[in-house]
């Protein structure tokens, strides 16, 4: 059951990651002639995004994991 | 009312003018306020994040003998939740800039629940692991005291978003000046990113 439970929400990570990921750079594509201020943040915060998403992609499929996790 | 009197003969237009003069001075001044108050929370989080790692790195051997193991699978979910709101409450806002309200309140609403889910999920994490301050070791001190700090912003970020999308149907942004959902939509994006760096340092590193 907990074998079944951890697989699903690899699966849903994966996907999840993957949406988010495209979400992000599109919309750091389109924001990227944008000015001011807070428009820089924003570009800085949906790369990072972007970085997130790898890195939950990463994740769900247990190329990335550290110590004292369970898989 | 003088001026509303007279608004006909030629004084409606520079009282508009200095208005918007005074609305985009201040609104500059409230987007520099704002970026204040992130970078004084960035220095919290670091603080402890560095406080967290110097204790790691100066053990024996990471993790403690003996210590819980965290559910990466669950926590690479929750990741995806909270990022995924992140890329929710881009959509509000972009649908609020091209002035459509009600896509504006769906993503709003989507972003609020998204947030509730991934404080669901964490509560699950705590209750799965169950660990606690003080039977945990440096190990769960660490954790408790990032994800929980983390949590509070989110769960304040919950009720902060709330309040905007409350604050939108009752009229108070307009689609030309719309300060407090841009800087909201900066808060809830500092949150995701700052989560990208604990879900790191907790669940890869």
């Amino acid at each position: 059951m907990d074998a079944t439970l951890a697989h699903i929400e690899r699966v849903l990570a994966f996907v999840v990651g993957i949406i988010v990921f495209f979400v992000a750079a599109i919309a750091l594509k389109n924001d990227w002639d944008s000015k001011g201020i807070e428009n820089q943040v924003f570009k800085g915060m949906l790369a990072l995004l972007a970085l997130g998403a790898i890195l939950a992609i990463l994740a769900s499929v247990n190329a990335l994991a550290g110590k004292g996790v369970e898989l | 009312m003088a001026v509303a009197s007279v608004s006909h003969g030629g004084f409606a237009a520079p009282v508009h003018e200095e208005a918007d003069q005074l609305y985009l001075e201040t609104r500059e001044l409230r987007v520099q306020g704002f970026l204040l108050f992130m970078v004084s929370d960035l220095v919290l989080f670091s603080s402890f994040i560095f406080a967290y790692l110097y204790l790691r790195s100066s053990g024996q051997g990471w993790p403690p003998p003996g210590g819980p193991k965290l559910d990466l699978a669950l926590a690479a979910l929750n990741s995806g939740v909270l990022f995924g709101s992140g890329a929710t409450m881009h959509f509000a806002l972009e649908n609020w800039k091209h002035r459509n309200f009600m896509k504006f309140a769906g993503w709003m609403v989507t972003t609020i629940v998204l947030g509730i889910l991934f404080l669901s999920g964490q509560i699950v994490e705590y209750v799965k692991i169950g660990v606690g301050w003080g039977t945990s070791g440096i190990f769960g001190a660490g954790f408790f005291t990032l994800t929980g700090m983390h949590g509070f912003h989110v769960f304040a970020g919950v009720i902060y978003l709330t309040v905007l999308l409350l604050q939108a149907t009752a009229g108070k942004y307009t689609f030309a000046k719309y300060t407090g959902l841009t800087l909201g939509t900066l808060y809830w994006h500092f949150v995701d990113v700052i989560w990208v760096v604990l879900f790191s340092i907790f669940y890869l590193l």
